[in-house]
């Protein structure tokens, strides 16, 4: 099976059922993916920061990189390629979103992503139905176009499905 | 630290290359407060394969010049001091960098991506210093840190799951103090012992010795040690970690007495270390996964 990798502010959608769509190593960065059991279709996207009000230069540039410019731009291309622009007919799970182990919580970028990007969703009439966020785990994440598993693998930890 | 293991330590460190001259020269000009761009240039004149690969690189497709950049002259000040010690560290020990971290289940290159990372992030974090710092200094201790990874990776082959549950159980507070107890030495402390073997500055010496408690290190080098400590961290949440040991560690809030970083700069470095990064990255032969 090939896959189509995602580097950190990257998005992609297929759905051609050969492939799965991965991206490597989430830290407090989020993968939001999409997944359309009719078509089928998949999507993903690798956020790092929620606001690209911080950057509005990377945004125009790299617009996934950020949740409020990027999360309109992955449902764009799902929808260009056939699928739901709206919360039915998509189930939606987001992993990731961890942190390092601060008493503080300032540098705590994960809850902040994932806080984010779940109100942009609702905008859409988007819920996650699974998540596997938080935590101080490293994640890396892909998704079967045919089938829509998603599978995670964390370094010292091995696989698992979600 | 056992003496067979300190043996075993002394002789994997014996096997590794010594940085070129002209690299440690560089390293030792960039320690020094009162060297100026001058001295660098200088430098890298002496050096015709140095000379030869930051022309290359100044002229990449990653850094795009408007004009073509032919002179030494010319190529240090677009790229600045940083990217020459970047471009020399890859070119006399890039075969250490890139190898796999078999006990960290670590891919070949991660090392490699995880300090130039840290560098670019030491380096924005010194931009919000409340006292002066130098920042192309926090560059190269960036860069630097983690160089005992490579050779503390031997003892904990086929022991990582040991160093997760040690974590997972609470027996151990960190993953410093798991590979301690797994293999009886910390990554940082073998640093320390590469960083003497290579004759580094005392400075960088620091921030490999203490980046992960930098309160740790001499008061006049706390805030360049500190600056590591926040690099180290940020390219850990960013994705650029070293395998099993991403995010294992705990941030010491004492930073707060040197940097001014809220949330909202915190967004703004991660931001632009990106940006910072990716060029550079690139163009010193970096490879994404796939």
């Amino acid at each position: 099976m090939s896959d189509l990798v995602l580097g950190i502010g990257d998005f992609g959608v297929s759905k051609d059922p050969s492939k799965s769509i991965k991206t490597y190593a989430l830290g407090s960065c989020v993968a939001v993916i999409l997944y359309c059991p009719t078509l089928p279709a998949a999507g993903m996207i690798h956020i790092a920061l929620p606001e690209s009000k911080v950057n509005p230069g990377r945004a125009k540039e790299k617009p996934g990189f950020f949740a409020d410019s990027g999360i309109p731009k992955l449902i764009d291309a799902l929808g260009k390629i056939g699928g739901p622009t709206k919360g039915k007919g998509v189930r939606v799970k987001l992993v990731g979103g961890a942190s390092i182990m601060d008493k503080n919580q300032i540098f705590n970028i994960g809850k902040r992503n994932l806080l984010a990007i779940k109100k942009i969703l609702w905008a859409y009439g988007m819920g996650a139905v699974a998540e596997d966020v938080g935590g101080t785990i490293s994640r890396t994440v892909s998704i079967d176009v045919s089938t829509g598993e998603v599978k995670i693998f964390s370094a010292g930890r091995g696989n698992w499905t979600l | 630290m056992t003496s067979s293991l300190d043996q075993f330590i002394h002789k994997e460190i014996r096997k590794i290359s010594l940085l070129s001259p002209n690299t440690a020269r560089l390293l030792g000009l960039n320690s020094d407060p009162d060297h100026s761009l001058q001295d660098v240039i200088d430098l890298v004149k002496l050096d015709s394969a140095l000379t030869a690969r930051t022309l290359r690189i100044v002229n990449s497709a990653a850094f795009c010049p408007l004009v073509p950049i032919n002179t030494i002259e010319r190529a240090v000040a677009y790229l600045g001091e940083k990217m020459i010690v970047g471009i020399a560290v890859a070119e006399s020990c890039g075969k250490m960098f890139n190898q796999p971290l078999e006990g960290y289940e670590s891919q070949a290159g991660d090392l490699w991506k995880h300090d130039l990372y840290t560098a670019f992030a030491a380096k924005e974090v010194a931009k919000y210093a409340k006292n002066g710092i130098e920042a192309d200094l926090a560059f190269t201790a960036g860069l630097l840190h983690d160089i005992g990874k490579p050779v503390l990776s031997k003892l904990l082959e086929k022991a990582s799951k040991n160093t997760i549950d040690a974590l997972d159980q609470g027996v151990a507070k960190d993953y410093l103090a798991a590979e301690k107890l797994v293999s009886g030495a910390e990554h940082s402390e073998v640093g320390y012992e590469l960083a003497k073997y290579w004759q580094l500055p005392e400075p960088i010496v620091a921030a490999i010795r203490f980046h992960h408690h930098p309160a740790q290190a001499s008061e006049e080098l706390q805030q360049l040690v500190y600056a590591v400590h926040l690099g180290d961290i940020i390219a850990m949440m960013s994705g650029y970690a070293t395998g099993s040991d991403s995010l294992q560690y705990n941030l010491d809030s004492r930073y707060e007495k040197f940097f001014n970083i809220s949330s909202t700069e915190l967004t703004k470095i991660i931001s632009d270390t990106e940006s910072a990064f990716r060029p550079a990255f690139e163009s010193l032969g970096g490879k994404e996964e796939n």
